[in-house]
Formats: structure tokens, C-alpha cells, sequence
């Protein structure tokens, strides 16, 4: 008797948390897709009617505006959105597997500059990547790496606060018995690390993967200095490029239009890499 | 950093040459295409190096002239580089806070098996939406919204609220505000999984038996969760510190690069941008820079310690 | 003015020829020849350029000019007049660079490329870049950019003088061309005014507009009737800006404030105090929500490009109100923008590069269609003149009036004196503070400082009060 009350306490109890946590998922949820719902909004209007104000109701000019943004002379967006993947691509894998790399050498194994190589990491991590933008720049010139994407890749094979997520979460998920035991089963250093540690790492990786994806998808700063040739754009280029173009040409339902076909492939990325963090549940890897 | 020590087998001249060839990868590109730079901009602080339009002027070396200059006052009385770090701060405060807490609520929402959440794909996808979407375009949507035109004022003269369009964008809380909130709607989704990738990547069985002895989700929680969590926690924390400390597309973008009202959303990195910009004043730049790398080590190193000292315990005991 | 700018023209002229002459041994003994001839062709014949491009395809391959020709800008505006009406001679492939000109960006770009010109390949040396007159003195007075006049660009005869003006150096040398003419006018909406002055010809207007004190009073009748003079504090900035007596910074590099900037805050001073105006910035959409039919703003600014680039408002065929504006000199006489070709120094393409300056500013044909096909105020007097005498040429926008008549009467008074390299980020480091006055966000002393601070960040070397 006195065991169902309790459970039947227990259970509105749950109940009420359920209702409370689905409250706040739903306002969330709200706030989130408010500004996609008013981006796509924007982008079925007309230059004019964008100027004249806000509207809260689609109109009839998706199908013109799309035409006009993939159909622009001047910004070629399938060619900006095949450089951006690409440049995008090769940042997500590098930065994930080097810092893996980095991380797992440091935390496995035992050398006298592991300390200060650790420190040397951690303190660089805090400095803004400002600072060294207008330096590298001006390095690139002097390399005569402009219109090249090996400037906008190969920086991200040090990606320190990647580094040290891995890190942390080696810390909390690989213990070196693992590694011990595969190498008593003869397995070779690199072999141990790609075949054993990276897949125990799924979760991790696929977080930081669609993390450096977006992050690199989305980087404007360095990449506006350095290309400049149409056909080397990237997706963030281009979208800058039509916001200051010249008055005549500044139609506003383009841009918007720009802005929704420029996030669509990294939703469709994330979408596709956010099942890894789900099924990823790797306690079961680490017992015995 | 000692819990190998444990482990005599695996030190040895091998294996430290294994060490070093996974980490070499990493510094070969950070020392070509970071440290390098970097170095020329620190050691840059320390000379009179800008441009008057195309003309370069220095490099002259001053000393530490550009830091004197740094830390006195300016034209309004106020020593600007602790006013913008001071405004940095508030906004970071202000939206990093929300963050963390909501981000954390929601991971063990998520991944509570009592709560059971329905739909989590959809959330969890929706969530980390905003943060998909480039700063720039969402700053710009924000700006088009709060603008004296916007849809916002609009609604409230409409509704009676207010009688003449309120200027969001130039009374300094309302900067404030929009700008945190723009920061915790692009980054809680973000934190938000990278909690949940750390609360399942703990083995499972300890919250199977903790519920077994009895202990309730909020034990649960504060006992076996937090404890466990701390690593990616501490993470998360710095990272949040960190990209606050450099935060500059936002409030750059929201009321487009002037800091306004009265320079109260200026950030430490605007600054440093204002600095970069026309005038490439490297001197000052790196001076400004080697202040801000003092401070976020600073704090970077005070966050550290302090929660990677309580975490001891419990890792020792996940350890054996 | 004009016959001191000529002689030292011709001078120069004269110093390069033989210089090129001294200089071309080593090169056919052509390389000097086909430069003069060019600019003839371009300035006489009417279907210009095809015949001078074909000369020039054979200069440059006798010259052993380069391939490829980069253009630097930061917009495709030119770039579309150019891929038009401009023959690319067989050979050589033109490179664009555009880098959009936010934050600086382009300006960033275009020095780094600048400053690297000497070890760049030859082809990816900056064979032309594009500079708007905020900042031309920066590029104009630097050993960057080159005379000329020494390639053969040296018929200004039908350019007017402030864009000569405008990209000399110190010296006089002659460094760019514009494509076009920019003066600005009063824009009015002739309903408001009508009911306002009891007048909409513009002429009439003109005459009740011509001063600021008759400006200003208009403004006080403007405000009874329920409307305002100006959308935006800054809108007549410009018109004291251009006719400023002194430069913004003095021989020791201090900064001052000129008269005509004094005259300018006292200005808006007034017109915010009694709302005559709105606080809005010179882009902000409260500013162009008042270019709709049912705004209530009677005067606006701008050139030529103003009608199609920022008054997409007015013509909207829903809201807009086409038709219902007019154009007249206004207060002062002023320009507003411009883009400029320049000629850097060391491009490894002089002879097309001047063939382009040339078929921009001398080739009637390509002028005309300018005028005709693109809505701009050419820099050619002969054919402005050949539209503002055309009694059946007239804009549909502006009701029926030939804006080309109303420009050329205004060319005359338009002057470039006393700019600087800091000109842009001054004007809109002012401009920007001082709107937190105006918005009563701070005092008009914090909102000095703050430009102060502004000036020191983004100009080390100018001493501020």
C-alpha cells in the first residue's frame, strides 16, 4: 500500500518534470527556429517588399530568387559550395585525426618533453587567432600561397582546443589498459592507435568533425584576404560579395537566399555525423 | 600527467620515440602557420610599426612604450584596455552563464533513461541549429529585427507598449542583451552536445548501481554525473572563456564595429581589430595582444586548477 | 588652373618620350609609337574599339607585354561596363580581383598586392586597380602608382578638372582616370515641395534653395507642414565636406576641425533639436523607408548613381512614388563618389592599360552608351553636352527632366582641394560618434572624445586635441 502511493508520487512527480523539460525544450526549440523561419520568410520576398518591411507570412518569390542566386553571373555559388566542401572536408578529417593523434601521444606514452609539450598546447590555446592572422598573411604572400586552399587546410592539422578536448575525453574514456593488452597481442604503435583508439574515439570525432566542418564552412576572415580569383571563392566570400555589391544589384532576397542554400549542406552534414553521437555509447569498450 | 608512472612497462626509450612522432605532426604546422606569426606579432609590441596610408612608418624599436601607452588614459579619462576587457567580461558573463547551465540541464535531459525525452533527434538537431547559420548573416538578421524599423518595434507600437520605436541597438543594456543572447542561442546547442558525448562515454553501470543503492537523480547527478564529467566540463568552460575573451563577430557586426552605445559592447578584440585595420599598428596590436594572452591564461589557468583538483578523487576510483 | 595643369602635362609628356626613347634600346624600336597612335584612334574614330584593340594586340606582342591583366576592385560594377564595352586584345586574359570592401578588406588587399609589386610574377603583378574618391589620395600621392600621362593617356580636354584633380599627386602628375562624373545634387520630391514652397519646377526650387539660410529656414515651413527637410542627420555632410577651406589635418599632422564642419554640427544641431530631421544614418532603412510614397522627407543628395543604387525604395512600383522627384544644384555646389582606374606602377601590360583609361573617358561612342544604356554621368563634357541639349532626352524618375543638363551646369563648381589620405575614415569616424549625440545616447563632449579615441586608433600618427 504504502509502496504504490510512493510510486504513485514518484510517478506524477516524473511526470511533472516530463512536462517541465518538454516546456523548455519547446521554448528552445522556438527561439532556435524563429530565425530560420524568418530567413526562409526573407527569402521568398522581393527585393522591394524585403524594403519595405517585415512580414511574418511567405510570399511568391522563392522560385525568382532561387533562379537568381544559382543563375549569377558574377557569383557562381555550386562552384563556391564545392570549394567551401571541399576545404571543409579536408579541415574536419585533419584536425580530428591529428589531434587525436597528438592527444594520444601525450596521454599514452611517457617522454621528457611531454610535460612542457602539454603546457606549451594548453597556453597557446588561450591566444586569439587574431593575433597571428595579419603575421600569416603576410607569410603566405611572401610563400605565394594566395588562391590556394593549403593555407586554409594545413593550419588545421594544430588545432589546440581540439587537441585538447581529445585529451579530456581520453581521459575520461581509454585507459591504458587497453592499449597494453592490444599490444600484447603484438599489435604495432600506429595500428593500435587507428584500428583500437580511433574507433573508441567515434563519438568524440564525429562532435569535433562537424565542429571544425562548420568552423571552416563558415570562415570568412582569413580566407577573404587570401582568395580572390572567382573560381577559388568559398561560400562566405560570395555572400559577402553580393551583400557590397554595388546598389543596382543589391536585391536582398538573393542575399537571403545565399545565406539559406549556404547552411544547407552543413545541416545536411550534421545531420548525416549526429547519429555517430548517438549510437556512440562506448562505455561497454572500456570494462574488464 | 603522473598516472603513467604507474605503469613502469610502458616508459621506455621506444616508446618515447613513438610519443614524439605522434606529436610532431602537430607542431610542424603550429610553428609554420601560427607560432611563427605570433612571434612576429609579440615581438612586434615592442616597436613603433603602423602605416600612414601607404607609407610605412618604423619599425623603430620603443620599448615598452606601446604598453605605457596601452594603460594610460585616453581622450575620455578611462584607460580604454580595461574598460573593453571589462565590458568583454559582462557580455561573456552574461552569456556564458545561460549557456552552461542550460546545456547542462538539457545533456542529462537527454540522456536520462527515467525521463525517457521523445523526439530527442528533432531537439538535439534544432538545437544545434543556430550555430550552423554564420555569425554575420545572423547578426545581420538580428540588426534588421531590433532596427527603429524592424519588426520588433513595429510589434510593440502596435501593441501600445511604447509610443516612439524604442533604438535597441543604442541603449546599452539592450546591446548587451541581444548580444548575450545571440552568443547562448549560437553556442548552448553546441555545448549541449558535447556534454552529452561525455556523460555517454561514462560506463553506465556506475549510475545503474548508484541507483541500486538507492540514490535519487539528483544524487545521481551531483555525485556520480558532475564528478564524472568534469574533464569535458572543464572543457567547456574554457573553451566558453575563451572564444568569450575573443569575442568579435557579434557585437562587430550588431552595431557594426563601433562598440555603441558610448563604446559600452566595445570587446578586447574589436579593439585589437581597430588597431589592425587602417592602420596596421602592429606595435600596438601585439601589445594589445600580449595583454589579452596574459589574461586568458590567466584565467584559463585559475579555472583549471580549480576544478581539476576536486576531480581527483573519483577518476583515481575510475581508474582502479 | 587648367592651363598650368596643361603645360605641366605637356612637360611631363615630353620628359617620358624621351625617356622611353633613351629607355628602348634594348626593345623594337617601335615601343614608344603605338602608344600616341592609340590614344589618337580612341579620341577621333567613332567605332573605336575595334581598330585601336587590334593595334594594340600587335604592341603587345612587339613589346613582349604580359598575358594576363589583373584588375583590383572591389565591386563588379565596373567590371560589367568593361566585359561591354571594352575589346580585350587577342592574347591576353584579364584577371579579376575582387575582394568586397567591407571592413577594409579590399583597401587590405589591394596594399599587400601593391607593396609585393616588385618581386611578383609578372602575371600576377596589379596591372590596374579601382579607387573610390574617399581614399584616392592615398594610392594617387604614393610612388604606387605611375604618370599617366607617360603612357599615353594625356588628352584631358573633355574630362572635367576634379577628377584630374583628384587622382594627381602632390606635384600635379596625373595617375588615374574616373569613368565617370559624379556631381550631386538637391533631389526633391516635388508633391512635398509644391506643397511646401507652392513650387516644383526646379528652377523655382532652386532659386528658394540656394543658400543654407534660405535652406534652413525652408526647413522651419517644412516642419509646420508635417514633414522633414532631411531623412538623415549626416544627409548634407557632404555638401559642407567638399567645400571645406582647410585640410582635416594641418602641416604638424593636427587634427582640425574646419569651418564648414563647424557649420555642419551647428547645422545638425539644430535640425535634431527642432526635428527637422531624423536621427537616422546615411544607410540606415529608417532613412530609405522615407523614399516611399508615403514619406514624408523632402530633400534628399546624390549623383547620378544615387537614382538607381540607394532610391530602390522610390522607384518600387507598389510603394514607391517614380516621377514625383526633381533634381536642382541645391545649397553647394558638391560631388559624392566616383570610381577611379588607377595605374600602378611596374604593370607589365602600360599599353593596354592605357588603351582602357583612354576608351573610358575618350571614346564617344563608349561614353554615350554609358550615359544611355547605364544611367551615368560620363566624364566626357562633349557627350554630356550632346545630352543635355537634346530636348527629347529626359529621365522618366525624375518626371521628365534631363538630369544631364541639370549635372553639367553644376560641373563647373564642384572642387577638389584640400583632401587628405584620411578623408574617408574622418568623415565617417565623425559622422558615427557624433550620431550617439544625436540620439541622445551621450553628450556631444563624450561623443568628441570617442572620435578622438577613433583617430587614434585608426590614425597613429595625426595628433588629436
Amino acid at each position: 500500500m504504502n509502496d504504490r502511493k510512493q510510486s504513485d508520487k514518484a510517478r506524477l512527480q516524473l511526470m511533472i518534470i516530463r512536462i517541465v523539460v518538454y516546456a523548455i525544450l519547446i521554448f528552445l526549440t522556438f527561439l532556435c527556429l524563429v530565425f530560420f523561419y524568418m530567413l526562409i520568410i526573407n527569402s521568398t520576398r522581393s527585393n522591394a517588399q524585403l524594403q519595405a518591411g517585415f512580414s511574418a507570412l511567405p510570399q511568391g518569390h522563392f522560385i525568382d530568387n532561387l533562379k537568381n542566386a544559382w543563375t549569377d553571373a558574377s557569383i557562381n555559388i555550386p562552384r563556391g559550395m564545392l570549394n567551401s566542401f571541399l576545404v571543409a572536408s579536408c579541415c574536419a578529417v585533419l584536425t580530428t585525426y591529428f589531434s587525436a593523434l597528438t592527444a594520444y601521444g601525450i596521454h599514452i606514452y611517457d617522454f621528457r618533453l611531454k610535460k612542457p609539450a602539454f603546457l606549451f598546447i594548453m597556453a597557446v590555446m588561450m591566444i586569439p587567432p587574431q593575433v597571428s592572422a595579419v603575421g600569416f598573411i603576410q607569410l603566405m604572400y611572401k610563400l605565394k600561397l594566395t588562391n590556394n586552399f593549403l593555407p586554409l587546410i594545413v593550419p588545421s592539422i594544430a588545432a589546440p582546443i581540439v587537441f585538447f578536448y581529445m585529451k579530456q575525453y581520453m581521459e575520461s574514456v581509454l585507459p591504458i589498459e587497453i592499449v597494453e593488452s592490444a599490444r600484447m597481442d603484438g599489435a604495432g604503435e600506429f595500428r593500435i592507435f587507428n584500428q583500437i583508439v580511433l574507433p573508441i574515439m567515434k563519438p568524440a570525432i564525429a562532435v569535433q568533425m562537424i565542429f571544425s566542418f562548420v568552423q571552416s564552412w563558415n570562415n570568412y576572415f582569413i580566407p577573404a584576404l587570401l582568395l580572390d580569383k572567382a573560381e577559388m571563392k568559398t561560400v562566405p566570400i560570395m555572400i559577402a560579395q553580393l551583400r557590397s555589391a554595388d546598389y543596382s544589384k543589391f536585391d536582398m532576397g538573393k542575399v537571403y537566399m545565399f545565406i539559406l542554400l549556404a547552411i544547407l549542406p552543413v545541416l545536411v552534414v550534421y545531420l548525416i555525423l549526429s547519429r555517430f553521437i548517438i549510437k556512440g555509447v562506448t562505455a561497454g569498450a572500456v570494462k574488464g | 600527467m603522473s598516472k603513467n608512472v604507474k605503469n613502469p612497462k610502458s616508459r621506455g626509450v621506444s616508446n618515447a620515440k613513438w610519443g614524439y612522432l605522434f606529436i610532431l605532426p602537430f607542431f610542424i604546422a603550429y610553428i609554420c602557420c601560427t607560432l611563427i606569426p605570433q612571434v612576429m606579432t609579440f615581438y612586434n609590441s615592442l616597436f613603433m610599426n603602423y602605416r600612414d596610408g601607404l607609407k610605412q612608418i618604423g619599425p623603430k624599436f620603443v620599448g615598452l612604450q606601446n604598453y605605457v601607452a596601452l594603460f594610460s588614459q585616453d581622450n575620455s579619462g578611462s584607460v580604454g584596455i580595461l574598460k573593453y576587457f571589462g565590458n568583454t567580461i559582462i557580455l561573456w558573463l552574461m552569456g556564458a552563464i545561460p549557456q552552461i547551465v542550460v546545456a547542462l540541464l538539457l545533456a542529462v535531459f537527454f540522456t536520462s533513461y527515467r525521463l525517457n525525452i521523445k523526439g530527442q533527434q528533432f531537439f538535439k538537431t534544432v538545437i544545434y541549429m543556430p550555430n550552423l547559420i554564420m555569425a554575420s548573416a545572423f547578426s545581420m538578421l538580428f540588426f534588421t529585427l531590433f532596427s527603429p524599423v524592424g519588426p520588433v518595434n513595429q510589434v510593440l507600437i502596435a501593441s501600445g507598449w511604447v509610443d516612439k520605436a524604442v533604438d535597441f541597438l543604442n541603449i546599452k543594456i539592450s546591446v548587451r542583451v541581444l548580444v548575450s543572447l545571440m552568443n547562448f542561442l549560437m553556442w548552448f546547442g553546441n555545448t549541449t552536445i558535447l556534454l552529452m558525448a561525455g556523460i555517454q562515454g561514462i560506463d553506465q553501470t556506475l549510475f545503474e548501481a548508484a541507483q541500486i543503492d538507492g540514490a535519487n537523480s539528483t544524487q545521481v547527478f551531483f555525485r556520480v554525473t558532475m564528478p564524472l564529467l568534469r574533464p569535458i566540463l572543464v572543457y567547456t568552460v574554457i573553451t566558453a572563456m575563451i572564444g568569450g575573451l575573443q569575442m568579435f563577430d557579434v557585437p562587430q557586426i550588431l552595431t557594426k564595429g563601433k562598440g555603441t552605445p558610448n563604446r559600452a559592447s566595445m570587446t578586447l578584440v574589436m579593439y585589437l581589430n581597430n588597431y589592425l585595420t587602417t592602420s596596421k599598428n602592429y606595435g600596438m596590436a601585439g601589445a594589445v595582444s600580449v595583454v589579452l594572452f596574459i589574461i586568458s591564461a590567466a584565467l584559463s589557468l585559475i579555472v583549471y586548477n580549480s576544478l581539476s583538483s576536486q576531480y581527483r578523487k573519483p577518476k583515481r576510483h575510475r581508474k582502479y | 588652373m587648367k592651363k598650368q595643369l596643361s603645360v605641366i602635362l605637356s612637360v611631363i609628356t615630353v620628359a617620358a618620350a624621351l625617356a622611353a626613347c633613351g629607355g628602348g634600346s634594348s626593345a623594337p624600336a617601335t615601343t614608344a609609337a603605338p602608344a600616341p597612335e592609340t590614344t589618337a584612334a580612341a579620341a577621333t574614330e567613332a567605332p573605336a574599339t575595334e581598330a585601336p584593340a587590334a593595334e594594340t594586340e600587335a604592341a603587345a606582342e612587339e613589346s613582349g607585354e604580359g598575358k594576363v591583366f589583373n584588375i583590383y576592385a572591389w565591386n563588379e560594377e565596373f567590371k560589367g561596363f568593361f566585359e561591354k564595352y571594352y575589346q580585350v586584345p587577342d592574347g591576353v586574359t584579364v584577371e579579376w580581383h575582387i575582394t568586397p570592401s567591407d571592413n577594409g578588406a579590399y583597401q587590405q588587399k589591394l596594399d599587400e598586392a601593391l607593396l609585393n609589386q616588385e618581386n611578383a610574377d609578372p602575371d600576377e603583378k596589379v596591372d590596374m586597380f579601382l579607387a573610390e574618391a574617399d581614399y584616392i589620395v592615398k594610392y594617387a600621392d604614393d610612388a604606387a602608382t605611375q604618370d599617366i600621362t607617360a603612357l599615353g593617356v594625356d588628352d584631358f580636354s573633355n574630362t572635367y578638372n576634379y577628377t584630374v584633380q583628384a587622382a594627381s599627386d602632390a606635384d600635379g602628375v596625373v595617375k588615374g582616370v574616373s569613368f565617370q562624373c559624379c556631381p550631386s545634387a538637391l533631389i526633391y520630391r516635388r508633391s512635398i515641395a509644391e506643397d511646401v514652397l507652392g513650387t516644383s519646377e526646379p528652377d523655382e526650387v532652386q532659386e528658394l534653395l540656394n543658400s543654407w539660410d534660405k535652406f534652413n529656414a525652408v526647413a522651419k515651413d517644412a516642419k509646420d507642414k508635417g514633414y522633414y527637410m532631411t531623412a538623415s542627420f549626416a544627409e548634407t555632410y557632404r555638401v559642407f565636406s567638399n567645400n571645406c577651406t582647410s585640410p582635416w589635418v594641418d602641416a604638424d599632422n593636427n587634427l582640425q576641425f574646419d569651418p564648414q564642419i563647424e557649420a555642419w554640427i551647428e547645422q545638425t544641431d539644430d535640425f535634431i533639436a527642432n526635428e527637422y530631421t531624423l536621427t537616422a544614418g546615411i544607410w540606415d532603412d529608417e532613412k530609405n523607408k522615407q523614399m516611399f510614397a508615403d514619406g514624408k522627407t523632402m530633400c534628399f543628395f546624390g549623383p547620378a548613381w544615387y537614382f538607381n543604387f540607394c532610391m530602390g525604395n522610390a522607384q518600387d512600383p507598389e510603394k514607391g512614388c517614380s516621377g514625383d522627384w526633381a533634381i536642382c544644384e541645391g545649397p553647394a555646389a558638391h560631388f559624392w563618389g566616383g570610381t577611379w582606374l588607377m595605374a600602378p606602377a611596374g604593370t607589365d601590360n602600360p599599353t593596354m592599360l592605357a588603351d582602357i583609361m583612354n576608351t573610358f573617358i575618350n571614346d564617344e561612342d563608349v561614353c554615350s552608351k554609358l550615359v544611355e544604356n547605364e544611367a551615368q554621368f560620363s566624364n566626357n563634357q562633349a557627350v554630356n553636352k550632346k545630352f543635355a541639349e537634346n530636348p527629347d532626352y529626359g529621365s522618366e524618375f525624375l518626371g521628365g527632366q534631363n538630369d544631364v543638363a541639370v549635372f553639367s551646369a553644376m560641373t563647373d563648381n564642384i572642387k577638389w582641394e584640400n583632401h587628405t589620405i584620411y578623408d574617408q575614415l574622418l568623415n565617417e569616424g565623425l559622422q558615427n560618434s557624433l550620431q550617439e549625440y544625436y540620439k541622445g545616447v551621450s553628450d556631444k563632449e563624450t561623443a568628441l572624445k570617442n572620435f578622438y579615441n577613433y583617430v587614434n586608433e585608426t590614425y597613429p600618427s595625426i595628433i588629436t586635441p
